[in-house]
């Protein structure tokens, strides 16, 4: 793993602050990894704010709430800050109607493990870490878990909110844990959080002595701030030595990793009944003139934050990239919506690629710090000879696109870029 | 708003081409230093000749290959430079200008420049003086010295007359050898720059320094009179080939595993050559010999897919 420049001591220090009053929300079907969702209301029609607008379809599949009352405008194509395109429901907000209010139960004990369940596939809640990965699937596993992690690292660059997150709103992150542990009966849960972040680390540190009765078999892990840490099959290594085969899950080296992000959405949806229908979402970048972390409405659209000056330009940005800068997709305009799984936006005045790229040197720094183990430049070499029949094919999929191999090339070869033109090749070819 | 749409990371490391030649000519300074001062002007003039020879190679292959200048990058300059420091002080002008040529045109462009060639350019480039002018580059002369006085390098002294020199000398370098082989300590200075800024990686300098070592502390344990582990160590090229032509980033395997191999392989053939060859030194061909090798090594050295 390497270490990147993290830029993190502006975002890490603002206290979160709303925008929740957005006049159109775009809420596109596919928020997830799976199947998109399936609509169940139509055009024209009048919703609440809560009410499911469209309906998981298929084991690994989600629900969507409609994020506040209000009308149907469309469902239509939109912009997808990820796939670019996406059928979309277009929500008409009516700010007439008050924000519907969410009141926390005290206590849940009453409630069996297929309530529990049922309430966080209700709720829509997917991996908030950047995968989107249907969350219920994970929280029935078939085999023992041993060690759940709960992913507080958050090693992309820039990006605040999981800290933020475990700053301001811990009591819920761990009550969303314990939830967690009991519907998957984790024999141990360890809270994974990366060394650059003191505070967080100290009030959870605080938490756990204050509960060390009720949360016995729960210890933090602080780790060497590294990237990408924050990665799954990375996290599992760092934390339990054990590596995750190619092809397997977690699940089958006994572990389950969840973000402090998601287990706060299952506090939501199992205390509060809430859905998913809001998150913690960082705007950064030298272009704003004040970055924010902001609690924002799924839906809401970049060009919205604008004119509401929520988001305000020093000078016109050359780049804006929808999450952290190692794995962000770069956006060309401001008509995105914020989706489920978008951490952060990052606008930036300076061309982060000015340098053209030169000849590759062999110098196999891309092989040193690859966390998967491959030899990006033997990708980069075949596919700009177009020989894709000699990819390494089983073994390019390993690649997860972490930018490491990009991050550290000397001579400025976008290696990543290449490799996905490889791996389009393997998917067009079936 | 015009926004460009460039695919990820959008972050970079400062650090490109141009710097690690920087770093790597920086790492030199304390060898040219010592260079100048054991060998005046035959240093200064030797190191000019060859910088603006490999220089202006370059600059005019390029202009033929219809590419973009690569001078900027400083490859050349430093392949100059280390051509330089690897020729005995009393070389000619006219083979320094022929070995630059050489080392750019032949070793370097010819197999489709910077990235592309298989071995290292300065190596070629001395190889070819030592077949073109076998007597110049083997004809070495005392430190210090006001006129020429030819004196044989302490490997030869070593292997022909069984003269030792001192491992004191070979430490400051006050002996006769190469322009700037002869110094152990400012290479050493040299050597751990690179490694502490990163600029080369230190598996092949330590594996292949390791293994001399413990190839001469052997031989030194059987029998005495073949010269101690630091004599070996200090004398000849072994410091300059295993800091600086064994880092050389393209010509050397991009695995971990191989760059091990590639150092132990380095270390264990100069000794060979030393204690069996015909020449009393070995550093050159060895590091040419496995540059060759390293396509086979980075194909055996694959390492294992995470988790497999």
């Amino acid at each position: 793993m390497i270490h990147v420049t993290e830029h993190k001591q502006t975002t890490h220090n603002l206290k979160s602050e709303s925008f929740l009053s957005a006049k159109k929300l775009y809420l596109p079907l596919s928020q997830h990894i799976g199947k998109p969702s399936e609509v169940i209301v139509s055009k024209g029609d009048s919703v609440e704010e809560s009410q499911l607008l469209a309906k998981s379809c298929s084991f690994i599949s989600s629900n969507l709430s409609a994020p506040a009352s209000g009308k149907i405008l469309a469902i239509d194509d939109y912009f997808h800050p990820i796939y670019k395109r996406s059928q979309a429901i277009t929500l008409e907000v009516d700010s007439s109607v008050k924000p519907k209010k969410y009141p926390a139960l005290s206590d849940i004990s009453a409630l069996s493990k297929e309530d529990i369940l049922e309430k966080v596939k209700q709720a829509g809640i997917v991996g908030l870490g950047g995968a989107a990965f249907p969350t219920p699937v994970k929280l029935v596993p078939p085999r023992e878990i041993e060690v759940l992690i709960i992913n507080g690292c958050e090693c992309e660059p820039y990006l605040a909110c999981d800290y933020r997150l475990m700053v301001e709103k811990l009591d819920e992150i761990f009550k969303g844990i314990e939830i967690v542990s009991r519907l998957i009966s984790a024999k141990r849960v360890i809270f994974a959080v990366e060394e650059n972040k003191p505070e967080a680390i100290k009030r959870i540190n605080l938490y756990i002595s204050l509960k060390k009765t009720e949360l016995k078999n729960i210890s933090i892990a602080v780790l060497k701030s590294a990237y990408p840490q924050g990665g799954e099959k990375q996290l599992i290594y760092s934390v339990t030595k054990r590596k995750v085969p190619p092809t397997k899950l977690p699940l089958d080296v006994g572990c389950v990793v969840h973000n402090v992000g998601t287990c706060y959405a299952i506090y939501e949806a199992v205390y509060c009944s809430k859905p998913l229908i809001e998150r913690l979402v960082t705007f950064c970048g030298d272009a704003l003139v004040r970055p924010r972390n902001l609690w924002v409405k799924i839906g809401t659209t970049l060009s919205e934050l604008r004119e509401n000056k929520l988001i305000e330009f020093k000078s016109d940005p050359v780049k804006i990239i929808c999450g952290g800068p190692m794995m962000g997709v770069a956006l060309d305009s401001l008509d995105y919506p914020i989706i489920k799984a978008t951490g952060g936006f990052l606008f930036l005045t300076e061309n982060t690629h000015p340098e053209p790229e030169t000849a590759c040197l062999r110098c196999g720094r891309c092989v040193d710090v690859c966390p998967m183990n491959l030899l990006p430049l033997e990708y980069v070499r075949k596919v700009k000879n177009n020989q894709f029949d000699l990819l390494d094919q089983s073994n390019i999929v390993d690649c997860m696109e972490c930018g490491s191999c990009s991050y550290v090339c000397p001579a400025r070869i976008p290696i990543v870029h290449y490799l996905r033109v490889g791996k389009r090749y393997k998917i067009d070819k079936g | 708003m015009s926004l460009i749409n460039t695919s990820s990371p959008h972050l970079r490391q400062k650090l490109n081409t141009r710097d690690v030649m920087l770093n790597v000519i920086i790492a030199l300074i304390p060898a040219v230093i010592a260079s100048l001062v054991l060998f005046r002007f035959k240093a200064l003039f030797l190191i000019a000749v060859c910088v603006v020879c490999c220089v202006l190679t370059e600059e005019a292959v390029t202009r033929i290959r219809n590419k973009p200048s690569a001078v900027p990058d400083l490859s050349a300059a430093l392949t100059g430079l280390l051509l330089a420091l690897i020729l005995p002080p009393s070389t000619r002008w006219y083979a320094a200008v022929l070995g630059s040529v050489f080392s750019i045109l032949v070793a370097k462009h010819l197999f489709g420049g910077i990235g592309s060639n298989i071995f290292n350019p300065a190596l070629i480039g001395r190889a070819f003086l030592m077949v073109a002018y076998p007597k110049m580059l083997t004809t070495f002369v005392e430190p210090f010295a006001v006129d020429v006085v030819t004196k044989a390098t302490p490997l030869a002294l070593h292997k022909f007359s069984n003269q030792v020199v001192s491992t004191f000398d070979l430490f400051f370098g006050t002996v006769s050898g190469s322009l700037g082989e002869t110094s152990a300590v400012c290479l050493i200075v040299g050597g751990l720059y690179l490694l502490i800024r990163k600029i080369a990686d230190w598996r092949i300098p330590l594996s292949m320094l390791v293994s001399a070592s413990v190839f001469s502390f052997i031989f030194y344990c059987l029998d005495p009179s073949r010269g101690t582990v630091f004599f070996h160590l200090f004398s000849g090229g072994m410091l300059i080939g295993a800091f600086f032509m064994a880092t050389d980033p393209v010509t050397t395997p991009v695995t971990k595993l191989g760059r091990y191999v590639f150092g132990v392989g380095c270390g264990l053939l100069v000794m060979t050559i030393r204690y069996f060859g015909g020449y009393p030194e070995g550093v050159m061909y060895s590091i040419l010999f496995f540059n060759a090798l390293t396509p086979l090594i980075n194909r055996c050295t694959k390492p294992r897919r995470f988790g497999a």
